[in-house]
Formats: C-alpha cells, sequence, structure tokens
C-alpha cells in the first residue's frame, strides 16, 4: 500500500461539560481523551468500542461537527481544528459522513431527487443542467435507478436508505468518508449488499474509509486496520489480520473472545468481562481498564500506562510489556 | 421429552381499517420440556408477533388469531379469558423484552416492580416476597441486591437493567421463558455475560426456552434446535448443529454463507438479492421465490408443503428430488 497521508490526529480531545447548578463545579465529561492515529490514503481504517467508548465522537469531531477541546486533525496536513466555518464548509466537499440510522439520516419531506441534489447547490458542483444526469449516475452507482429519483425515504427500505445515504455522501467525490456504523441498522442478508457496494465503490472512486463500529467480524472482513477505544482512549492499534490473530491489550483478547460463535461445534475460551463499563464522567485512577481486567496489578491502580510498540503497525497501551520489558 | 408447548398451524391476521394483512401464515412448531428453541429471521419475519400470540398479548381490537391453536401444557392459549391469561402470564409463561431501557417502569423502584408478579400470582407475606426478590437478584449475579431493590431503573446500566428483567421473569419460576431479542441491545462484552447467565439458569431449573433473535451467532450459541421464519411463515426447522452443517432450504444456506465469517476477508461477501417482500405482496407460491437463484415455474404458481429428511424439516420444493425428502405434515 502506498503511504501517502491523508489524516493525521493528534492527541485529540473532546470534553463535554455538564452543569449542576450556579454554585456548584462543572462535572466534564472526557468523551474522547488524547487520541492520536494516522489514516493512509486508500486504506480502510476501523474504530471499534463498547457504546460510550467515544467512537462516533471521535469520527464527528474529526469532520468539526463537534469542536475539538484539543489536538489537531491534519486532513492533507491542512489543520481543521483552526479552519473558519466558511472554509471548513468548503473542505467538506472532500470528507462525507455515511450515518447509522438510514431511518432518521434522511429528510422525510424531501425526494431523492431532492436530497442528492442538495450538496451539489450547496458546494457549486458541476453546470446546473448536468447535476440531474450526475445524481442518475450515482443512484446507478449504489444500485437504484433513475426511476426512484421522486420517491420519498418512506417508501424504501432500510438497506435501500442507506444507500441512498451513501450515494449522497459519494456524489461530491469526496476522498474520505467518516462512516459511523453503516450497517448496524441492517438486517445480516441487507448488510451483506451494503458491505459489497461499499468495498466496490472503494475501489472504483479510491475512498479512504473511517469506518466505526462495534461489530467485529464486519470489522474483520472489510478494514485494513483497527484502532480499539476503551472509554475514550486509544487501548491498541494494529493491522486487522495481526490485531484478530494475537490481541495483546487484555480488553481487546476480552472483547475478541466476547463474539459469539459461528459454528454450534466451535468451541471458544471465553474471557467474560465482570462488570459493566465505568462512567466517562468519574473513570477510574491510573489504567481505566484496571478495574475490569484478570491481570490488573498495584501499578495498573495509579499510573496510566503509556504505548508500547510491539512491531510498526501494532501498538497496546498495557503495563502488562512494560513490565516484561523491564524483566527482560 | 415431552412438549411443553405445541403451536399448530397458526394463522393471525392485522385489521387496519379497510385493509387486512396476514403477517403470520401456517406456523408450526413445538417446544418440548427442558430446550432451548431458537426462532431466526429478519426483522418483519413475525418472530416476534408470534411471541406475543403464545403470551395472549396481541391487541385484541385489530389483530385476530384466524385459524389454528397454541397449546401450551395441554391449555389452549388462544381460547382463554382475559382473567385465565393473567393466571399464566408471568407465572407458568414470561417474556424477557429486547428493550431494558424502555420496559421497566421508571418511576417506581426495582423492588416494587419484582413485587407485582409475587403479589398477583403467589400468597406470601411481605418478608418473604422480598426474601425471594433478593434472592432472585443474587441469582442473576446483581451486587449489593438489598440496595438495589431501592433504587430506580435509571441508575442501573444497560446489562443490569437487562439483569433486573431476567429476574422479573424468573421470580414465579416459570415452565416457558420467552426471551425475544434479549441481548440486541447491549455490547457484546455485556451480550456474553447475559448468555452464559441465561444457560447457567435453564441448566439449574429445567426451564423450557423460546429464544427469539436475528443474529445466527447467539443461536449457535445457545440453542438446541432452530426455527427459521421467513415472511410469516417457518421454512426450516433442525437441530443446531444440522442446521449450521446441512441447512436445507436456500434461504438458511444464504443467511449462513453472507456472514462475514464464512467469507474470504475483503472479498465480496455473499448476498441474497433483493428484499423481504410486504405482507400483501405475497402471491400463490413460495414468500422466497423472487430472490431465489433455483427458483423453478413450480415455486411461482405453488406454495411448498413441507419435506423432511430425517428430524430435519424445510418448505421447498427442492426437496423432493434432490434430497429425496419425505412428504409430511
Amino acid at each position: 500500500m502506498s503511504k501517502e497521508r491523508l489524516l493525521s490526529v493528534s492527541g485529540l480531545k473532546k470534553y463535554f461539560e455538564i452543569s449542576q447548578g450556579m454554585f456548584k463545579p462543572k462535572i466534564v465529561v472526557k468523551a474522547v481523551d488524547d487520541v492520536s492515529f494516522d489514516i493512509y490514503k486508500g486504506e480502510t481504517f476501523a474504530l471499534v468500542g463498547e457504546s460510550g467508548c467515544g467512537k462516533s465522537t471521535t469520527g464527528r469531531t474529526i469532520l468539526k461537527l463537534t469542536e475539538p477541546t484539543a489536538g489537531e486533525v491534519l486532513f492533507k496536513e491542512q489543520n481543521i481544528a483552526k479552519l473558519s466555518y466558511e472554509t471548513m464548509r468548503k473542505l467538506r466537499s472532500q470528507m462525507q459522513m455515511v450515518f447509522q440510522d438510514p431511518y432518521a439520516s434522511l429528510n422525510p419531506k424531501k425526494t431523492i431527487q431532492q436530497i442528492l441534489m442538495e450538496p451539489l447547490n450547496v458546494h457549486k458542483k458541476f453546470e446546473p443542467h448536468e447535476r440531474l444526469n450526475k445524481i442518475i449516475d450515482i443512484l446507478k452507482v449504489v444500485g437504484l435507478s433513475e426511476a426512484h429519483l421522486h420517491r420519498y425515504p418512506h417508501e424504501f427500505s432500510g438497506g435501500q436508505r442507506q444507500r441512498i445515504g451513501i450515494a449522497r455522501a459519494v456524489i461530491l467525490n469526496p476522498d474520505f468518508i467518516v462512516a459511523d456504523e453503516p450497517v448496524s441498522a441492517l438486517d445480516v442478508s441487507v448488510q451483506s449488499q451494503v458491505i459489497n457496494l461499499m468495498l466496490e465503490i472503494q475501489k472504483k472512486l479510491q475512498l479512504t474509509y473511517l469506518f466505526i463500529s462495534h461489530d467485529l467480524s464486519v470489522i474483520q472482513h472489510m478494514t485494513d486496520r483497527v484502532a480499539v477505544m476503551y472509554l475514550g482512549r486509544i487501548v491498541e492499534i494494529a493491522n486487522t489480520e495481526e490485531l484478530f490473530a494475537s490481541p495483546k491489550h487484555p480488553y481487546t483478547q476480552a472483547l475478541l473472545s466476547a463474539v459469539p460463535i459461528s459454528h454450534p461445534k466451535e468451541k471458544r475460551e471465553r474471557i467474560v468481562l465482570e462488570g459493566d463499563v465505568p462512567s466517562p464522567a468519574n473513570p477510574p485512577s491510573g489504567c481505566t481498564f484496571h478495574p475490569r481486567c484478570r491481570f490488573a496489578s498495584d501499578i495498573c491502580k495509579q499510573i496510566a500506562p503509556s504505548a508500547v510498540a510491539f512491531s510498526d503497525t501494532h501498538m497496546a497501551t498495557c503495563h502488562l510489556y512494560n513490565l516484561e520489558g523491564e524483566k527482560k | 421429552m415431552t412438549n411443553l408447548l405445541e403451536v399448530n398451524n397458526l394463522n393471525i391476521c392485522f385489521r387496519n381499517g379497510k385493509s387486512i394483512t396476514q403477517p403470520i401464515r401456517n406456523v408450526n412448531f413445538t417446544v418440548r420440556s427442558g430446550e432451548i428453541l431458537g426462532i431466526v429471521g429478519e426483522s418483519g419475519c413475525g418472530k416476534s408477533v408470534t411471541s406475543l400470540a403464545v403470551m395472549g398479548l396481541l391487541p385484541p381490537k385489530s389483530s385476530e388469531i384466524t385459524k389454528g391453536e397454541i397449546i401450551f401444557n395441554e391449555q389452549h392459549i388462544e381460547k382463554m379469558s382475559e382473567k385465565q391469561l393473567q393466571n399464566i402470564r408471568g407465572n407458568e409463561v414470561s417474556m424477557i423484552f429486547q428493550e431494558p431501557m424502555t420496559s421497566l417502569n421508571p418511576v417506581f423502584t426495582i423492588g416494587q416492580q419484582l413485587m407485582e408478579p409475587l403479589k398477583q400470582h403467589k400468597s406470601l407475606t411481605k418478608v418473604q416476597r422480598k426474601e425471594r426478590i433478593i434472592e432472585v437478584l443474587k441469582q442473576v449475579g446483581i451486587p449489593r441486591a438489598e440496595q438495589i431493590i431501592d433504587e430506580y431503573p435509571h441508575q442501573l446500566s444497560g446489562g443490569m437493567r437487562q439483569r433486573v428483567m431476567i429476574s422479573l421473569a424468573l421470580l414465579c419460576e416459570p415452565k416457558l421463558l420467552i426471551a425475544d431479542e434479549p441481548t440486541t441491545a447491549l455490547d457484546v462484552t455485556i451480550q456474553a455475560q447475559i448468555l452464559e447467565l441465561l444457560k447457567r439458569i435453564i441448566a439449574e431449573t429445567n426451564m423450557s426456552m423460546m429464544l427469539i433473535t436475528h443474529d445466527l451467532g447467539v443461536i449457535a450459541e445457545m440453542c438446541h434446535r432452530v426455527v427459521v421464519m421467513y415472511a410469516g411463515s417457518v421454512v426450516e426447522e433442525a437441530s443446531v448443529e444440522e442446521l449450521f452443517d446441512n441447512p436445507l432450504h436456500p434461504y438458511t444456506k444464504g443467511l449462513l454463507k453472507s456472514l462475514p465469517s464464512q467469507n474470504e476477508r475483503k472479498s465480496a461477501l455473499y448476498s441474497i438479492a433483493g428484499q423481504v417482500p410486504r405482507p400483501n405482496e405475497l402471491g400463490q407460491g413460495c414468500a422466497f421465490a423472487n430472490r431465489c437463484e433455483f427458483a423453478t415455474e413450480r415455486c411461482l404458481t405453488a406454495a411448498p408443503p413441507v419435506f423432511s429428511v430425517a428430524q430435519h424439516k424445510a418448505k421447498c420444493w427442492l426437496l423432493d428430488e434432490t434430497v429425496g425428502g419425505v412428504f409430511s405434515e
């Protein structure tokens, strides 16, 4: 793979403040806490984690749909975090988003033609008389046809709506797409159709994806690199194959082992995590995973671990490996 | 093993103004005592409507059981009055719903809500009721059970709420537990906890369970036998190993093949073309015919009967010639 860097996130933080009343201190929820990663051109980069771990917030902050609290987002070596509203708006023609819920993300009062015309009007792409043809072209790419132009979203099934959502994202010919759980609201047989479509247009239009999901089997199938998030931090980054073959962080190990088996005869040693994800408003001290970790020791409760590299592409933040390193 | 629940030739109609749709047609299955029966299918295939019918919870004004019978423990559920149903619901048959967030009442404490079925069905004193509630909460792995009973649902996490729902279903020691997508709203690590828990409880109490899900992984993990539903009817029924090793119906084959884990990485996934037909679009023939790659003339004109190969049943015309299936009722 050509290693041209398209997007670079460093030290990204997004804190939400909850007001408790006039004289009480505000509660700070650290939704995204010091997240850094690079995405290279043409690859599919996955963010995986359980609900509330900050993966969606990360995706939205990268597109500046919410303002970051701190940190840098470099898109084509340009710092997005500092851009004005107007320049950012222009740049959005190169970065688009596909949303999770195909039922809520399309305006029910607009026809498909109006929905797909909107981005073209906003960004003044193509000559006005060409735009309709362009819309018909893109509908064909996503497996719909000219006959659907004047219909409303409610006339479509979930899978078709997600196709429209994808068409709306790719019609501006962007370089980068943030796909936030694009298939998790769909049934298995439709899910595979949408995954195929995403793989197909990625090849055709040379897209780079940031793929946010909690479904590990989908991630294993279609992504190149994975970052595992827990409580607003990245605990492990690796190439997809490497991560699934030898997960290093105890949380990743537990997450992978919790995936339901694919055949009744399959026997899997399951690591069942105790308890729930703690509240991000009041995260545990030290390593935030220590209350649920099998290997937790004293140091985990006090000091937050730093990243340990296992290879050029594989990194985990866990004391387990620091200690082993010292022993050696 | 005896049959705890028998659903025979069930047909359900919904009325909406003047139009009538029939989401359930000729559904047959049985739940034996002590087994976990999985019902799998996509959204809109009628799996939840079937489970509501078994509980007698179908809305009486807009729906009707037009044909067929539901026999639970030798009693006809479809003929029961509301009063008789109330004696059974929560007592002999109980249900776990999909959304732990919405199925608990936000204005009552956990203890008050768990008190209800005991007041209704058992003659216990207040102290005994409280003891029983704490015992069941501990059984489902809730820490600090004594304090939890005075807390409200919003104070608990999703996994904890689902545990409370399970304990609510277990209070009166039912013979049949219906779990409608019990883990769909939960994260994978919490899902693993809840599935472990359900498995343990079934093994300990000799209860039967009807597990409704769209997730084939959950089926593989939990069930003894599986019923596959498509567009309101049962298309296949088999033991879980048999179904995964040797699926007979083209729909089941397609579902299994389209799982990402069954395909080579990055390759195009196998997918079933088209969409599930709406109940009013169904014609004379097989409901799956318009998406089936093996469909013939006959599939379009006549609905296939049930063919069985040993213990394995499927509704597909392909089976009479190719596998030597036996026409069965």
